[in-house]
Protein backbone atom coordinates (compact mmCIF):
# COMPACT_ATOMS: atom_id res chain seq x y z
CA UNK A 1 0.00 0.00 0.00
CA UNK A 2 1.85 3.06 -1.13
CA UNK A 3 -0.46 5.86 -0.58
CA UNK A 4 -1.35 4.19 3.21
CA UNK A 5 -0.61 6.96 5.10
CA UNK A 6 -2.12 9.74 3.19
CA UNK A 7 -5.07 7.13 2.51
CA UNK A 8 -5.79 6.83 6.31
CA UNK A 9 -5.52 10.46 7.12
CA UNK A 10 -9.04 11.49 6.34
CA UNK A 11 -10.47 8.10 7.76
CA UNK A 12 -8.38 8.84 11.35
CA UNK A 13 -9.75 12.27 10.55
CA UNK A 14 -13.52 11.11 10.74
CA UNK A 15 -12.91 9.23 14.17
CA UNK A 16 -12.13 11.74 16.54
CA UNK A 17 -14.84 13.72 15.86
CA UNK A 18 -17.15 10.52 16.32
CA UNK A 19 -15.78 10.22 19.94
CA UNK A 20 -15.86 14.20 20.54
CA UNK A 21 -19.53 13.81 19.27
CA UNK A 22 -20.41 10.99 22.00
CA UNK A 23 -19.19 13.01 24.95
CA UNK A 24 -20.83 16.00 23.15
CA UNK A 25 -24.04 14.69 22.74
CA UNK A 26 -24.31 13.51 26.71
CA UNK A 27 -23.59 16.68 27.91
CA UNK A 28 -25.94 18.16 25.10
CA UNK A 29 -28.67 15.96 26.60
CA UNK A 30 -28.03 17.84 29.57
CA UNK A 31 -27.90 21.27 28.66
CA UNK A 32 -31.21 20.64 26.28
CA UNK A 33 -33.18 19.30 29.83
CA UNK A 34 -31.65 22.21 31.72
CA UNK A 35 -33.12 24.74 28.66
CA UNK A 36 -36.34 23.55 28.87
CA UNK A 37 -37.08 24.00 32.60
CA UNK A 38 -34.98 26.95 32.47
CA UNK A 39 -37.26 28.54 29.79
CA UNK A 40 -40.37 27.42 31.57
CA UNK A 41 -39.54 28.71 35.27
CA UNK A 42 -38.66 32.02 33.13
CA UNK A 43 -42.01 32.49 31.52
CA UNK A 44 -43.70 31.31 35.04
CA UNK A 45 -41.39 34.30 35.81
CA UNK A 46 -42.30 36.73 33.69
CA UNK A 47 -46.32 35.94 34.18
CA UNK A 48 -46.09 36.74 37.81
CA UNK A 49 -44.02 39.76 37.68
CA UNK A 50 -46.29 41.35 34.55
CA UNK A 51 -49.11 40.32 37.49
CA UNK A 52 -47.32 42.21 40.14
CA UNK A 53 -46.56 45.56 38.32
CA UNK A 54 -49.69 45.47 36.26
CA UNK A 55 -51.77 45.19 39.18
CA UNK A 56 -49.33 48.22 41.50
CA UNK A 57 -49.67 50.44 38.06
CA UNK A 58 -53.50 49.44 37.45
CA UNK A 59 -52.81 48.46 34.19
CA UNK A 60 -55.86 47.22 31.59
CA UNK A 61 -53.94 47.07 28.75
CA UNK A 62 -52.52 44.07 26.95
CA UNK A 63 -53.87 42.44 29.31
CA UNK A 64 -55.78 42.67 33.18
CA UNK A 65 -53.64 41.24 35.37
CA UNK A 66 -56.53 40.14 37.59
CA UNK A 67 -56.48 36.88 39.26
CA UNK A 68 -59.79 35.19 36.54
CA UNK A 69 -57.75 36.86 33.66
CA UNK A 70 -53.93 35.41 34.44
CA UNK A 71 -54.44 32.84 37.53
CA UNK A 72 -51.26 32.46 39.65
CA UNK A 73 -49.26 29.89 38.45
CA UNK A 74 -49.58 27.96 41.17
CA UNK A 75 -53.02 28.25 41.17
CA UNK A 76 -52.88 26.34 37.81
CA UNK A 77 -51.13 23.74 38.74
CA UNK A 78 -52.83 23.42 42.26
CA UNK A 79 -55.96 23.39 40.26
CA UNK A 80 -54.73 19.94 38.37
CA UNK A 81 -54.64 18.27 42.16
CA UNK A 82 -58.62 19.22 43.15
CA UNK A 83 -61.29 17.72 41.79
CA UNK A 84 -63.23 18.41 39.05
CA UNK A 85 -66.63 18.49 40.80
CA UNK A 86 -67.39 17.80 44.01
CA UNK A 87 -67.31 14.00 44.83
CA UNK A 88 -65.01 13.48 41.21
CA UNK A 89 -61.47 12.81 40.16
CA UNK A 90 -58.72 15.31 40.33
CA UNK A 91 -58.24 17.12 37.47
CA UNK A 92 -55.23 15.79 36.61
CA UNK A 93 -56.65 12.29 36.51
CA UNK A 94 -59.87 13.56 34.45
CA UNK A 95 -57.71 15.28 31.93
CA UNK A 96 -55.34 12.19 31.78
CA UNK A 97 -57.70 10.12 30.45
CA UNK A 98 -59.38 12.63 28.23
CA UNK A 99 -55.60 12.98 27.02
CA UNK A 100 -55.24 9.45 26.48
CA UNK A 101 -58.73 9.36 24.39
CA UNK A 102 -57.62 12.11 22.28
CA UNK A 103 -54.28 10.91 21.11
CA UNK A 104 -55.77 8.42 20.18
CA UNK A 105 -58.04 9.83 17.36
CA UNK A 106 -54.72 11.82 16.97
CA UNK A 107 -52.52 9.21 16.50
CA UNK A 108 -55.19 7.11 14.10
CA UNK A 109 -55.74 10.37 12.02
CA UNK A 110 -51.82 10.71 12.03
CA UNK A 111 -51.55 7.69 10.44
CA UNK A 112 -54.13 7.63 8.25
CA UNK A 113 -52.97 11.08 7.05
CA UNK A 114 -49.41 10.12 6.20
CA UNK A 115 -50.56 6.92 4.33
CA UNK A 116 -52.89 9.25 2.27
CA UNK A 117 -50.43 11.71 1.93
CA UNK A 118 -47.32 9.16 0.66
CA UNK A 119 -49.17 7.70 -1.07
CA UNK A 120 -50.47 10.87 -2.69
CA UNK A 121 -47.00 11.93 -2.99
CA UNK A 122 -45.78 9.16 -4.96
CA UNK A 123 -48.53 9.25 -7.35
CA UNK A 124 -47.75 12.81 -7.85
CA UNK A 125 -44.25 11.83 -8.71
CA UNK A 126 -45.42 8.76 -10.93
CA UNK A 127 -47.69 10.92 -12.89
CA UNK A 128 -47.34 14.54 -13.59
CA UNK A 129 -50.78 14.58 -15.07
CA UNK A 130 -52.66 13.10 -11.60
CA UNK A 131 -50.41 15.86 -10.72
CA UNK A 132 -51.78 18.50 -12.20
CA UNK A 133 -55.12 17.59 -12.49
CA UNK A 134 -55.31 16.81 -8.23
CA UNK A 135 -52.74 18.61 -6.73
CA UNK A 136 -54.83 21.94 -7.20
CA UNK A 137 -57.12 20.19 -4.84
CA UNK A 138 -55.20 19.20 -2.09
CA UNK A 139 -54.00 22.81 -1.75
CA UNK A 140 -57.97 24.03 -1.84
CA UNK A 141 -58.83 21.74 0.93
CA UNK A 142 -56.34 23.44 3.03
CA UNK A 143 -58.05 26.60 2.71
CA UNK A 144 -61.39 25.35 3.56
CA UNK A 145 -62.00 26.42 7.43
CA UNK A 146 -61.87 22.82 9.49
CA UNK A 147 -64.34 24.03 11.61
CA UNK A 148 -66.52 24.24 8.61
CA UNK A 149 -65.38 21.02 7.91
CA UNK A 150 -65.78 19.28 11.02
CA UNK A 151 -69.88 19.32 11.99
CA UNK A 152 -70.21 18.05 8.38
CA UNK A 153 -67.94 15.01 8.83
CA UNK A 154 -69.21 14.09 12.14
CA UNK A 155 -73.06 13.93 10.51
CA UNK A 156 -71.65 11.74 7.88
CA UNK A 157 -70.08 9.64 10.06
CA UNK A 158 -73.51 9.14 11.92
CA UNK A 159 -75.31 7.78 9.07
CA UNK A 160 -72.56 5.81 8.04
CA UNK A 161 -72.64 3.98 11.74
CA UNK A 162 -69.23 5.00 12.17
CA UNK A 163 -68.02 5.44 16.06
CA UNK A 164 -67.74 8.60 16.64
CA UNK A 165 -63.87 9.37 17.42
CA UNK A 166 -63.63 7.74 14.31
CA UNK A 167 -65.32 10.25 12.68
CA UNK A 168 -63.12 12.91 14.61
CA UNK A 169 -59.87 10.75 13.17
CA UNK A 170 -61.09 11.77 9.70
CA UNK A 171 -61.08 15.54 10.64
CA UNK A 172 -57.36 14.73 12.37
CA UNK A 173 -56.58 13.08 9.00
CA UNK A 174 -57.79 15.93 6.91
CA UNK A 175 -54.81 18.47 8.73
CA UNK A 176 -52.41 16.02 8.23
CA UNK A 177 -52.00 14.58 4.75
CA UNK A 178 -51.22 18.12 3.24
CA UNK A 179 -47.90 18.41 4.35
CA UNK A 180 -47.15 14.96 3.71
CA UNK A 181 -47.89 15.27 0.12
CA UNK A 182 -45.97 18.27 -0.22
CA UNK A 183 -42.65 17.06 1.48
CA UNK A 184 -42.95 13.39 0.01
CA UNK A 185 -43.53 15.18 -3.16
CA UNK A 186 -40.25 17.27 -2.87
CA UNK A 187 -38.19 14.80 -1.21
CA UNK A 188 -38.95 12.36 -3.51
CA UNK A 189 -37.84 14.39 -6.44
CA UNK A 190 -34.94 15.40 -4.48
CA UNK A 191 -32.35 12.87 -6.12
CA UNK A 192 -30.03 14.65 -8.58
CA UNK A 193 -29.68 13.67 -12.12
CA UNK A 194 -26.51 11.73 -11.77
CA UNK A 195 -28.27 9.47 -9.04
CA UNK A 196 -31.17 9.00 -11.34
CA UNK A 197 -28.69 8.15 -14.46
CA UNK A 198 -26.87 5.81 -12.05
CA UNK A 199 -29.79 3.75 -11.27
CA UNK A 200 -31.17 3.81 -15.27
CA UNK A 201 -27.83 2.04 -16.33
CA UNK A 202 -28.48 -0.56 -13.84
CA UNK A 203 -31.85 -0.94 -15.67
CA UNK A 204 -33.56 -0.92 -12.17
CA UNK A 205 -37.75 -0.77 -12.37
CA UNK A 206 -39.51 2.26 -11.28
CA UNK A 207 -40.29 0.19 -8.22
CA UNK A 208 -36.57 -0.14 -7.58
CA UNK A 209 -35.77 3.25 -8.14
CA UNK A 210 -38.30 4.42 -5.65
CA UNK A 211 -37.32 2.03 -2.71
CA UNK A 212 -33.83 2.06 -2.59
CA UNK A 213 -33.02 5.38 -3.97
CA UNK A 214 -35.97 8.14 -4.20
CA UNK A 215 -37.66 7.34 -0.62
CA UNK A 216 -34.24 6.96 1.54
CA UNK A 217 -33.56 10.20 -0.19
CA UNK A 218 -36.87 11.58 0.47
CA UNK A 219 -36.91 10.51 4.62
CA UNK A 220 -35.50 13.83 5.82
CA UNK A 221 -38.48 15.69 4.21
CA UNK A 222 -40.83 13.14 5.16
CA UNK A 223 -39.69 13.49 8.74
CA UNK A 224 -40.28 17.22 8.74
CA UNK A 225 -43.62 16.76 7.58
CA UNK A 226 -44.20 14.38 9.93
CA UNK A 227 -43.82 16.63 12.86
CA UNK A 228 -45.76 19.51 11.46
CA UNK A 229 -48.64 17.18 11.05
CA UNK A 230 -47.70 15.43 14.44
CA UNK A 231 -48.85 18.58 16.22
CA UNK A 232 -51.87 19.54 13.06
CA UNK A 233 -53.56 15.68 14.19
CA UNK A 234 -53.78 16.82 17.88
CA UNK A 235 -55.42 20.09 17.08
CA UNK A 236 -57.27 18.51 14.39
CA UNK A 237 -58.64 15.86 16.65
CA UNK A 238 -59.31 18.98 20.05
CA UNK A 239 -61.25 20.69 17.09
CA UNK A 240 -63.35 17.79 16.03
CA UNK A 241 -64.34 16.91 19.38
CA UNK A 242 -66.21 19.74 19.64
CA UNK A 243 -69.28 19.23 17.28
CA UNK A 244 -69.18 15.75 18.14
CA UNK A 245 -71.80 14.41 21.04
CA UNK A 246 -69.12 12.83 22.96
CA UNK A 247 -67.84 14.14 26.49
CA UNK A 248 -64.65 12.29 26.68
CA UNK A 249 -61.98 14.16 24.67
CA UNK A 250 -59.86 16.99 25.73
CA UNK A 251 -61.73 19.28 23.01
CA UNK A 252 -64.44 18.86 24.96
CA UNK A 253 -63.21 19.49 28.17
CA UNK A 254 -61.76 22.68 26.84
CA UNK A 255 -65.04 23.97 25.57
CA UNK A 256 -66.41 23.09 29.02
CA UNK A 257 -63.98 25.06 31.29
CA UNK A 258 -63.84 27.68 28.86
CA UNK A 259 -67.72 28.10 29.37
CA UNK A 260 -66.59 28.12 33.08
CA UNK A 261 -63.74 30.68 32.63
CA UNK A 262 -65.02 33.60 34.61
CA UNK A 263 -65.60 30.84 37.93
CA UNK A 264 -62.62 28.94 37.52
CA UNK A 265 -60.10 30.24 34.54
CA UNK A 266 -57.48 28.10 36.07
CA UNK A 267 -59.21 24.67 34.97
CA UNK A 268 -58.69 26.17 31.40
CA UNK A 269 -55.20 27.73 31.79
CA UNK A 270 -54.50 23.79 33.04
CA UNK A 271 -56.38 21.39 30.53
CA UNK A 272 -54.89 24.12 27.72
CA UNK A 273 -51.39 23.31 29.41
CA UNK A 274 -52.17 19.32 29.05
CA UNK A 275 -53.10 19.53 25.15
CA UNK A 276 -49.82 21.86 24.65
CA UNK A 277 -48.20 18.23 26.69
CA UNK A 278 -50.04 15.89 24.47
CA UNK A 279 -48.60 17.84 21.53
CA UNK A 280 -45.25 18.17 22.39
CA UNK A 281 -45.44 14.27 23.77
CA UNK A 282 -46.08 13.70 20.08
CA UNK A 283 -43.25 15.43 18.67
CA UNK A 284 -40.84 13.98 20.37
CA UNK A 285 -42.07 10.58 19.90
CA UNK A 286 -41.93 11.35 16.29
CA UNK A 287 -38.22 12.74 16.65
CA UNK A 288 -37.45 10.08 18.44
CA UNK A 289 -38.01 7.84 15.58
CA UNK A 290 -36.22 10.09 13.00
CA UNK A 291 -32.92 9.55 14.90
CA UNK A 292 -33.66 5.91 14.84
CA UNK A 293 -34.04 5.86 11.18
CA UNK A 294 -31.86 8.61 10.11
CA UNK A 295 -28.86 7.16 11.56
CA UNK A 296 -26.27 7.44 8.21
CA UNK A 297 -26.52 11.73 8.11
CA UNK A 298 -22.78 13.50 8.60
CA UNK A 299 -22.84 16.17 11.74
CA UNK A 300 -23.75 19.45 9.39
CA UNK A 301 -21.58 22.10 9.89
CA UNK A 302 -24.38 23.97 11.83
CA UNK A 303 -24.11 21.09 14.54
CA UNK A 304 -20.03 21.48 14.45
CA UNK A 305 -19.99 25.57 14.98
CA UNK A 306 -22.56 24.79 17.64
CA UNK A 307 -19.97 22.50 19.13
CA UNK A 308 -17.33 24.50 18.71
CA UNK B 1 -10.80 -8.83 -34.86
CA UNK B 2 -12.26 -9.32 -38.34
CA UNK B 3 -15.95 -8.35 -38.59
CA UNK B 4 -17.54 -5.14 -36.99
CA UNK B 5 -19.54 -7.28 -34.31
CA UNK B 6 -16.32 -8.26 -31.59
CA UNK B 7 -16.38 -4.50 -31.40
CA UNK B 8 -17.60 -3.41 -28.10
CA UNK B 9 -18.57 -0.05 -29.41
CA UNK B 10 -19.48 0.84 -33.08
CA UNK B 11 -20.98 4.01 -33.60
CA UNK B 12 -21.60 4.89 -37.45
CA UNK B 13 -22.70 8.67 -38.28
CA UNK B 14 -24.09 9.87 -34.96
CA UNK B 15 -25.50 12.60 -34.55
CA UNK B 16 -27.45 14.15 -31.65
CA UNK B 17 -29.83 17.21 -31.63
CA UNK B 18 -31.49 18.30 -28.53
CA UNK B 19 -34.55 20.90 -28.78
CA UNK B 20 -37.58 21.09 -30.18
CA UNK B 21 -38.94 23.52 -32.74
CA UNK B 22 -36.91 26.66 -33.66
CA UNK B 23 -34.69 26.21 -30.50
CA UNK B 24 -32.33 23.04 -31.44
CA UNK B 25 -28.80 22.36 -30.60
CA UNK B 26 -26.82 20.04 -32.21
CA UNK B 27 -24.60 18.58 -30.37
CA UNK B 28 -22.84 16.14 -32.13
CA UNK B 29 -22.35 15.56 -36.13
CA UNK B 30 -21.14 12.65 -38.27
CA UNK B 31 -19.47 10.80 -35.47
CA UNK B 32 -17.99 7.27 -36.40
CA UNK B 33 -16.23 5.41 -33.34
CA UNK B 34 -15.37 1.95 -33.46
CA UNK B 35 -13.80 0.76 -30.35
CA UNK B 36 -12.26 -3.09 -29.81
CA UNK B 37 -11.80 -5.25 -26.35
CA UNK B 38 -9.67 -4.15 -23.93
CA UNK B 39 -8.94 -0.31 -25.57
CA UNK B 40 -9.35 2.21 -23.59
CA UNK B 41 -10.28 5.05 -25.53
CA UNK B 42 -10.24 8.80 -23.87
CA UNK B 43 -13.03 11.56 -25.20
CA UNK B 44 -11.09 14.84 -24.97
CA UNK B 45 -12.66 18.54 -26.20
CA UNK B 46 -13.45 21.66 -24.58
CA UNK B 47 -16.77 22.45 -22.89
CA UNK B 48 -19.71 21.54 -25.30
CA UNK B 49 -17.88 19.18 -27.60
CA UNK B 50 -20.63 16.74 -26.59
CA UNK B 51 -18.18 14.40 -25.33
CA UNK B 52 -20.48 13.51 -22.29
CA UNK B 53 -22.98 13.39 -24.62
CA UNK B 54 -21.25 10.78 -26.99
CA UNK B 55 -20.68 8.81 -23.81
CA UNK B 56 -24.39 8.91 -22.52
CA UNK B 57 -25.10 7.51 -26.52
CA UNK B 58 -23.28 4.89 -25.79
CA UNK B 59 -25.21 3.78 -22.30
CA UNK B 60 -28.43 4.48 -23.50
CA UNK B 61 -28.99 7.14 -21.10
CA UNK B 62 -29.85 9.35 -24.15
CA UNK B 63 -31.32 8.30 -27.92
CA UNK B 64 -29.50 9.58 -30.91
CA UNK B 65 -30.90 11.34 -33.19
CA UNK B 66 -29.13 9.59 -36.41
CA UNK B 67 -27.14 7.21 -37.28
CA UNK B 68 -26.27 3.87 -34.97
CA UNK B 69 -24.92 2.50 -31.97
CA UNK B 70 -23.97 -0.77 -31.04
CA UNK B 71 -22.85 -1.87 -27.75
CA UNK B 72 -21.16 -6.27 -28.25
CA UNK B 73 -23.03 -6.34 -31.67
CA UNK B 74 -26.26 -5.15 -29.57
CA UNK B 75 -28.68 -1.69 -29.47
CA UNK B 76 -27.54 0.26 -26.57
CA UNK B 77 -30.86 -0.16 -24.90
CA UNK B 78 -30.38 -4.32 -25.15
CA UNK B 79 -26.76 -3.96 -23.77
CA UNK B 80 -27.84 -1.11 -20.76
CA UNK B 81 -30.73 -4.21 -19.90
CA UNK B 82 -27.76 -6.85 -20.16
CA UNK B 83 -25.95 -4.24 -17.52
CA UNK B 84 -22.87 -5.16 -20.38
CA UNK B 85 -21.82 -1.68 -18.75
CA UNK B 86 -20.55 -0.07 -15.42
CA UNK B 87 -20.75 3.68 -14.97
CA UNK B 88 -18.55 6.37 -12.92
CA UNK B 89 -19.59 10.55 -13.19
CA UNK B 90 -17.68 12.83 -11.85
CA UNK B 91 -19.64 13.26 -8.72
CA UNK B 92 -19.10 9.81 -7.14
CA UNK B 93 -23.37 9.54 -6.23
CA UNK B 94 -22.80 7.71 -3.34
CA UNK B 95 -25.83 6.86 -1.35
CA UNK B 96 -25.88 8.63 1.83
CA UNK B 97 -27.49 6.43 3.98
CA UNK B 98 -25.51 3.40 3.15
CA UNK B 99 -22.17 2.05 3.90
CA UNK B 100 -19.28 1.85 1.51
CA UNK B 101 -20.04 -1.88 1.37
CA UNK B 102 -23.69 -1.61 0.76
CA UNK B 103 -23.00 1.25 -1.95
CA UNK B 104 -20.87 -1.84 -3.76
CA UNK B 105 -23.62 -3.58 -3.05
CA UNK B 106 -26.14 -1.37 -5.02
CA UNK B 107 -26.42 -2.58 -8.50
CA UNK B 108 -26.14 -6.23 -7.46
CA UNK B 109 -29.24 -6.07 -5.41
CA UNK B 110 -30.46 -4.83 -8.29
CA UNK B 111 -29.63 -7.57 -10.75
CA UNK B 112 -30.16 -10.03 -8.21
CA UNK B 113 -26.66 -11.18 -8.16
CA UNK B 114 -26.28 -13.65 -5.28
CA UNK B 115 -22.95 -13.66 -2.79
CA UNK B 116 -23.35 -9.96 -2.58
CA UNK B 117 -21.56 -10.02 0.13
CA UNK B 118 -18.38 -11.49 -1.25
CA UNK B 119 -18.54 -10.32 -4.27
CA UNK B 120 -18.59 -6.72 -2.55
CA UNK B 121 -15.09 -7.48 -0.77
CA UNK B 122 -13.42 -8.33 -3.60
CA UNK B 123 -14.80 -5.20 -5.18
CA UNK B 124 -13.28 -3.46 -2.24
CA UNK B 125 -10.06 -5.76 -2.20
CA UNK B 126 -9.67 -4.15 -5.79
CA UNK B 127 -9.59 -0.64 -5.12
CA UNK B 128 -7.88 -1.25 -1.60
CA UNK B 129 -10.87 -0.12 0.68
CA UNK B 130 -11.43 -3.28 2.71
CA UNK B 131 -10.74 -1.67 5.51
CA UNK B 132 -13.26 1.01 4.59
CA UNK B 133 -16.83 -1.23 3.82
CA UNK B 134 -18.61 -0.57 7.15
CA UNK B 135 -18.16 3.15 6.95
CA UNK B 136 -20.44 5.81 5.37
CA UNK B 137 -19.82 7.83 2.59
CA UNK B 138 -19.52 11.33 4.36
CA UNK B 139 -16.32 9.66 6.37
CA UNK B 140 -14.47 9.07 3.25
CA UNK B 141 -12.30 11.51 0.84
CA UNK B 142 -13.39 12.71 -2.76
CA UNK B 143 -10.69 10.47 -3.65
CA UNK B 144 -11.74 7.41 -1.54
CA UNK B 145 -15.39 7.84 -2.67
CA UNK B 146 -14.49 7.90 -6.15
CA UNK B 147 -12.94 4.57 -6.00
CA UNK B 148 -16.07 3.09 -4.38
CA UNK B 149 -18.00 4.55 -7.35
CA UNK B 150 -15.90 2.52 -9.32
CA UNK B 151 -15.36 -0.73 -7.20
CA UNK B 152 -19.25 -0.40 -7.58
CA UNK B 153 -19.36 -0.21 -11.18
CA UNK B 154 -17.13 -2.97 -11.83
CA UNK B 155 -19.32 -5.07 -8.82
CA UNK B 156 -21.32 -6.80 -11.80
CA UNK B 157 -17.88 -7.54 -14.04
CA UNK B 158 -19.30 -5.40 -16.89
CA UNK B 159 -17.06 -5.80 -20.28
CA UNK B 160 -17.49 -1.73 -20.82
CA UNK B 161 -16.79 1.09 -18.11
CA UNK B 162 -17.66 4.09 -18.86
CA UNK B 163 -15.98 7.01 -17.02
CA UNK B 164 -17.22 10.35 -17.02
CA UNK B 165 -14.84 12.96 -15.94
CA UNK B 166 -14.62 10.81 -12.81
CA UNK B 167 -11.28 12.92 -11.23
CA UNK B 168 -12.34 16.35 -12.36
CA UNK B 169 -13.50 17.24 -8.71
CA UNK B 170 -10.03 16.33 -7.16
CA UNK B 171 -7.15 18.04 -6.51
CA UNK B 172 -3.56 17.07 -8.97
CA UNK B 173 -2.26 14.68 -6.33
CA UNK B 174 -4.85 12.89 -5.74
CA UNK B 175 -5.74 12.59 -9.30
CA UNK B 176 -2.79 11.51 -10.14
CA UNK B 177 -2.95 8.48 -7.73
CA UNK B 178 -6.14 7.64 -9.14
CA UNK B 179 -4.62 7.25 -12.62
CA UNK B 180 -2.76 4.87 -11.64
CA UNK B 181 -5.18 3.28 -9.33
CA UNK B 182 -7.24 2.75 -12.77
CA UNK B 183 -4.57 1.72 -14.74
CA UNK B 184 -3.94 -0.95 -12.11
CA UNK B 185 -7.57 -2.21 -12.54
CA UNK B 186 -7.32 -2.03 -16.30
CA UNK B 187 -4.65 -4.28 -16.32
CA UNK B 188 -6.38 -6.34 -13.91
CA UNK B 189 -9.48 -6.83 -15.30
CA UNK B 190 -8.82 -6.38 -18.96
CA UNK B 191 -12.09 -4.42 -19.43
CA UNK B 192 -12.43 -1.93 -22.01
CA UNK B 193 -12.89 1.67 -20.93
CA UNK B 194 -14.05 4.96 -22.65
CA UNK B 195 -13.39 8.02 -20.47
CA UNK B 196 -13.99 11.43 -20.79
CA UNK B 197 -11.68 14.15 -20.22
CA UNK B 198 -10.53 17.48 -20.20
CA UNK B 199 -7.05 16.95 -18.99
CA UNK B 200 -4.57 16.24 -21.79
CA UNK B 201 -2.14 14.91 -19.88
CA UNK B 202 -4.10 12.68 -18.56
CA UNK B 203 -5.48 11.67 -21.74
CA UNK B 204 -2.41 10.38 -22.47
CA UNK B 205 -1.11 8.85 -19.50
CA UNK B 206 -4.36 6.19 -19.43
CA UNK B 207 -5.25 5.87 -22.85
CA UNK B 208 -4.35 3.52 -25.90
CA UNK B 209 -5.83 6.53 -27.75
CA UNK B 210 -6.87 9.66 -27.70
CA UNK B 211 -10.39 11.16 -29.50
CA UNK B 212 -10.11 14.42 -30.01
CA UNK B 213 -13.42 16.49 -30.38
CA UNK B 214 -14.20 19.86 -31.45
CA UNK B 215 -17.73 22.03 -30.49
CA UNK B 216 -20.23 23.24 -32.32
CA UNK B 217 -21.51 20.64 -33.46
CA UNK B 218 -19.81 18.03 -31.52
CA UNK B 219 -17.81 16.04 -33.85
CA UNK B 220 -14.22 13.81 -33.81
CA UNK B 221 -11.33 16.32 -35.24
CA UNK B 222 -8.37 13.66 -35.02
CA UNK B 223 -7.79 10.48 -32.90
CA UNK B 224 -4.04 9.97 -31.72
CA UNK B 225 -2.88 6.57 -30.99
CA UNK B 226 -1.03 6.15 -27.71
CA UNK B 227 1.84 3.63 -27.77
CA UNK B 228 3.35 4.57 -25.13
CA UNK B 229 4.76 0.56 -23.32
CA UNK B 230 2.22 -0.69 -20.64
CA UNK B 231 2.94 -0.76 -17.34
CA UNK B 232 3.10 3.09 -17.37
CA UNK B 233 4.18 4.21 -14.11
CA UNK B 234 5.24 7.67 -12.91
CA UNK B 235 8.39 7.44 -15.01
CA UNK B 236 6.05 7.33 -17.84
CA UNK B 237 5.02 10.80 -17.00
CA UNK B 238 8.53 11.58 -17.50
CA UNK B 239 9.45 10.35 -20.75
CA UNK B 240 10.22 11.63 -23.92
CA UNK B 241 7.42 9.81 -25.66
CA UNK B 242 4.93 10.87 -23.27
CA UNK B 243 5.67 14.41 -24.09
CA UNK B 244 5.59 13.72 -27.85
CA UNK B 245 2.24 12.60 -27.77
CA UNK B 246 0.89 15.45 -25.48
CA UNK B 247 1.84 17.84 -28.02
CA UNK B 248 0.10 15.96 -30.73
CA UNK B 249 -2.93 16.27 -28.81
CA UNK B 250 -2.74 19.87 -27.73
CA UNK B 251 -2.07 20.58 -31.43
CA UNK B 252 -4.88 18.63 -32.69
CA UNK B 253 -7.01 20.69 -29.75
CA UNK B 254 -5.35 24.04 -31.20
CA UNK B 255 -5.97 23.80 -34.73
CA UNK B 256 -9.70 23.51 -34.40
CA UNK B 257 -9.61 26.40 -31.93
CA UNK B 258 -8.30 28.39 -34.80
CA UNK B 259 -11.39 27.61 -36.92
CA UNK B 260 -13.49 28.40 -33.99
CA UNK B 261 -12.31 31.86 -33.77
Amino acid sequence: MRHATERDQPAAAAVVPAVAAANAAAADRWRRILSVVGVTLGLAVVWEVYKLVGNALDLTTPVRPDNVTMPHVWDVVGELFRPVRRGGDLLILDLTGRALWTLREALVGFAAGAILGFGLGVAFTRSRLAEQAFLPYVVASQTVPILAIAPMVVVWGGRLDIPQWLAVSIISTYLTFFPVVINTLRGLRSPDSTAMELMRSYAATPREVLWKLQVPSALPYIFTALKVSATASVIGALIGELPAGFQTGLGRALLTFSQQFAVRSAKLYATVLVSALVGILFVSVVTLVEHRVIHHSRPTEVDALAAA
Amino acid sequence: MSEGSELVVDAKGVGKVFGVGDVTVEALRGIDLAIGPGEFISLIGPSGCGKSTLLRLVGDLLTPTSGSVRINGKTPHQARRDRDYGMVFQKATLLDWRTVRRNVELPLEIMHIDQRRSRAAEMLDLVQLSEFAERYPWQLSGGMQQRVAIARALAFRPSLLLMDEPFGALDEMTREAMQQEVLRIYGETGITVVFVTHSIPEAVFLSSRVVVMSPRPGRISAVVPVDLPRPRTEDTRESQGYFDIITQVREALRSQERWVR
